[in-house]
């Protein structure tokens, strides 16, 4: 859909963009400068809380992890999750209702219980060695977003087209990622960020699901500052909004350019 | 076939949530069932004191603030995007997800420096002259809420513009040829066309806002401490996991209520909303 | 049917995924140390590789705050690490779950050189290792006159310029403590007095505090200009406000020991006595003195007046700090907490 939009409304969403864009340039501001604490404006400029990053090996480590467990965990939810939207909105009338409010139990939860219950039971009840244990955490915490945005996606998608494509034979699966899929792949993008950050940020399911040797970034983030007050933790965010970029713009130069959308 | 593929499909994701959530969820709230006092005893302890309930309205008025806020920002600004051309859509959706990826304590820093007693605001009023005496914009209610949108905003525009984007540009053609305004147009078919989105949305910003717990404490104290604070206070500094599990069985069945509202009202708007 | 071979690969490929991590992450005999996990490099190079050489084992780390690591070890039943270093009112905590096991002294030889008061302050388990204090700071071009008591804080011209650890924070009760000193009374017996005393210190505060960054966000934005304080905080703090200064105060300030100990499920209970020795000994405490990491609580360490100059350093000044009874105050927090809340929620 393009119509014109209402001059009204373009600058209603500038001033939100400059709402939301703001706090950043503080954030960028702070983590250049040349200062043992966080401040604005930068009094000198410095990269060295980027080098700080690299150079804590504790950090590099903990990256690495945090970076694999968000995609297992983001690629575990969503193979649950699609289908599980799907369903929902293909059989609306015949599923309970119920079940859509069962996959958004994980972000109702308050996280704590959440973690505290899920190392009680996965990792201490069952003996699930801790890497998995987190992996599955993860997947169940984004598992909402997965299951709701996409889902949202689905309801505007007119399933008389899929079943036009099954009765000229074109078998389901196939049918679904040639016909569903592609009508869908903005939630599908949308759910993917949203998981993978959440999961990347996430400290309190990781708080008890982390263990002896494995450690997620934001936790070692959370330690550096239990003692050093420097500007570490905003190069981190401005470091994490740059691999965001290329990766955004490898995406991009691969993909083509309107990959976020249809 | 179809009976098989509708509860299959279902399968994989309900049979985790049940059994890594839901099971061990119970089984840590029914820890407070089991007190010497009575079966009810840390419940009524809890709506006993006005300290407690206090928090419940406001952590519960702050939230639905945050909601409605949030979605009617994230809608409009949603809206807007979804008509971008290819490219200027991709940075704009960029763009919005940066603030996800703060942390909590220098996102609460920014704040500090915009609205602080030193900040941004307050310099800008007080050299317009518009205020003599910095303002106290920090530690309320209202910088609280504004952080959360800051945070819940993204998220609303992300779930909204994919939804938006499924609306057949033809419908929307179609009621413009048949003479309708634009603005009849936009409540008439593509709000309707939304509600699904909508609910998701709020659903999701609800959730969130009612079990933050960082956000508050940084940018609220004391004064402003929410469920998701109290609750931390129990589970992590006293180790009270029974009257922590309390709060959190409080705060599920709060927030199942609230979601079971807003998806009742969604379906008197679009009966199609799940 | 197209869909049930959809699951079957989503079952498939999360099996595929577990079994793939689960084989990495089986390890062969190892030592684990749980701790916070800041400065880890110095640490490293200090303590872990050179015991790595005594012990010829491997070592791997559980990192988290002292709740977290704790909240932890007690769902594993004291078991899944074999030291662990918390400060020393979650340490007390920790004994009064029954989540350590005592140590045996006459393998830590070492303890004969640390200060009296880090040896066995919680009862037969284990020692500090490193010693710190609680106490004033403010910024002396804006604070006149200077501070030099714990009832300053009560002042009048400190309106709207104080900020207090949070309850749940190390420091918090000893608030609570100098809130009853203050009122004449003891506030473990008369709690509700101190609490009338913290009431009336209310409109000096800005916002209270629950992390050192938070607080030291607070100072370099000018939002507060006194606050009580742990030491390792002040050198951040007079970077970004130059007239930050410790304050001398008359009745002294408190100590803050960082303990470590050796929980009951530890499996190699040898080793962490070795452990725990070689932290303790001369040279390693020397070390971690001078890299700026741990402020020494061996009485050899010998240091210059600057490096020293940020530690709670030498006979003299340790024996100055008061103590505190945790198992006393660990009674007591539950309640504090409420009344606290009570104070400053409204």
């Amino acid at each position: 859909m393009t119509t014109r939009i209402h001059p009204v409304l373009g600058a209603f969403a500038a001033l939100v963009f400059l709402f939301l864009l703001a706090p950043l340039v503080i954030i960028v501001g702070a983590s250049l400068s040349d200062t043992s604490y966080l401040t604005f404006p930068p009094q000198g400029l410095t990269l060295r809380w980027f080098a700080n990053i690299f150079e804590i090996s504790a950090f590099r480590n903990t990256a690495i992890t945090s970076f694999q467990v968000a995609i297992l965990g983001t690629a575990l939810s969503l193979l649950m999750g699609i289908p599980a939207a799907y369903a929902l909105n293909r059989y609306r009338v015949e599923l309970p209702k119920w079940l859509s409010t069962l996959f958004v139990l994980p972000i109702l939860v308050p996280e704590i219980v959440f973690g505290f219950s899920l190392l009680k039971s996965i990792t201490i009840g069952f003996g699930l060695p801790v890497y998995p244990s987190l992996i599955l955490g993860h997947a169940l915490l984004v598992l909402p977003y997965s299951v709701r945005v996409v889902g949202a996606s689905l309801a505007a998608f007119d399933f008389s087209v899929e079943e036009a494509a099954i009765s000229l034979g074109c078998p389901p699966l196939k049918t679904f990622l040639t016909v569903v899929l592609p009508n869908i792949r903005a939630g599908v993008i949308a759910a993917f960020i949203l998981a993978f950050i959440t999961s990347i940020n996430d400290v309190s399911i990781s708080v008890f699901l982390t263990g002896p040797g494995i450690s997620t970034l934001p936790i070692q983030i959370l330690a550096h500052m239990e003692q050093f007050f420097d500007p570490t933790i905003a190069s981190v965010s401005v470091l994490l909004m740059l691999v965001t970029v290329g990766v955004m713009a490898i995406v991009e130069a691969t993909l083509g350019l309107t990959f976020l959308t249809k | 076939m179809k009976r098989f593929a509708k509860w299959g499909l279902t399968m994989p994701a309900t049979i985790a949530v049940v059994v890594a959530l839901v099971i061990p969820v119970l089984l840590t709230i029914a820890t407070t069932f089991g007190e010497p006092k009575g079966a009810f005893s840390t419940y009524t302890a809890f709506f006993n004191s006005g300290f407690r309930t206090n928090i419940l309205y406001r952590t519960l008025r702050i939230a639905l603030i945050t909601t409605a806020i949030s979605l009617v920002i994230g809608f409009l600004t949603a809206y807007v995007i979804a008509r971008m051309p290819g490219r200027l859509k991709s940075i704009a959706i960029i763009a919005a997800v940066f603030p996800l990826l703060t942390g909590v304590v220098v996102r609460s820093f920014a704040w500090l420096i915009i609205l602080g007693k030193n900040g941004i605001v307050n310099d800008t009023l007080m050299s317009l002259g518009i205020i003599s005496e910095p303002l106290s914009m920090l530690y309320t209610e209202g910088s609280v809420i504004v952080a959360m949108v800051y945070l819940f905003v993204p998220l609303m525009i992300l779930t909204l513009t994919g939804v938006l984007e499924g609306v057949p540009r033809e419908v929307v053609e179609a009621s413009t040829s048949l003479g309708a305004t634009p603005i009849a147009t936009f409540f008439q078919v593509i709000l309707p066309l939304a509600v699904p989105g909508l609910i998701v949305g709020a659903v999701l910003v609800f959730t969130g806002s009612f079990t933050s717990y960082a956000t508050p404490q940084l940018l609220g104290g004391e004064q402003m401490m929410m469920m998701g604070t109290l609750l931390y206070q129990r589970a992590m500094v006293t180790f009270d996991w029974v009257g922590a599990s309390t709060i959190a069985a409080i705060m599920v069945v709060i927030t199942i209520a609230v979601v079971t509202i807003m998806s009742r009202m969604a379906r008197r708007l679009n009966p199609m909303a799940v | 049917m197209k869909a049930h071979r959809l699951t079957k690969f989503a079952a498939l490929a999360i099996l595929a995924t577990f079994s793939g991590v689960a084989s990495a992450s089986a390890q062969t005999k190892t030592f684990t140390i749980s701790w916070w996990g800041y400065n880890g490099d110095k640490m490293k190079a200090n303590i872990i590789e050179p015991f790595k050489k005594i012990c010829g084992c491997d070592i791997v780390f559980e990192t988290g705050n002292n709740a977290d690591r704790l909240n932890k070890l007690k769902l594993r039943d004291g078991k899944g690490v074999d030291v662990i270093y918390l400060s020393d009112s979650f340490s007390q905590l920790g004994v009064a779950q029954g989540l350590f096991q005592e140590v045996d002294a006459s393998k830590i030889p070492n303890l004969s050189e640390i200060y009296e008061l880090g040896r066995n302050p919680q009862g037969k388990y284990g020692p500090a290792y490193t010693i710190g204090r609680v106490g004033l700071v403010y910024d002396s071009a804006k604070v006149d006159p200077a501070i030099t008591s714990w009832a300053d804080l009560w002042r009048a011209d400190m309106k709207s310029s104080l900020s207090l650890p949070g309850i749940t924070t190390t420091a918090g009760p000893m608030v609570v403590l100098q809130a009853g000193k203050h009122a004449g009374v003891d506030a473990y017996e008369d709690s509700e007095k101190a609490f009338e005393a913290i009431s009336e210190l209310k409109p000096n505060v800005v916002k209270n505090y629950n992390t050192g960054s938070e607080l030291v966000n607070l100072i370099s934005t000018g939002e507060v200009r006194v606050a009580l304080a742990q030491d390792f905080t002040l050198a951040s703090m007079q970077a970004a406000v130059k007239t930050m200064t410790w304050a001398t105060l008359k009745e002294g300030d408190i100590a803050t020991l960082n303990m470590v100990n050796i929980p009951k499920g530890s499996e190699n209970v040898e080793l962490a006595h070795q452990f725990i020795n070689f932290v303790l000994s001369k040279e390693v405490q020397q070390k971690e003195a001078e890299q700026g990491v741990d402020a020494p609580i061996n009485s050899k360490v010998e240091l210059s007046p600057e490096q020293a100059k940020m530690w709670t350093y030498g006979a003299d000044q340790v024996s100055k700090l008061g103590r505190i009874d945790y198992a006393k105050l660990n009674d007591a927090k539950t309640d504090w907490i409420d009344q606290w809340n009570e104070v400053f929620g409204k």
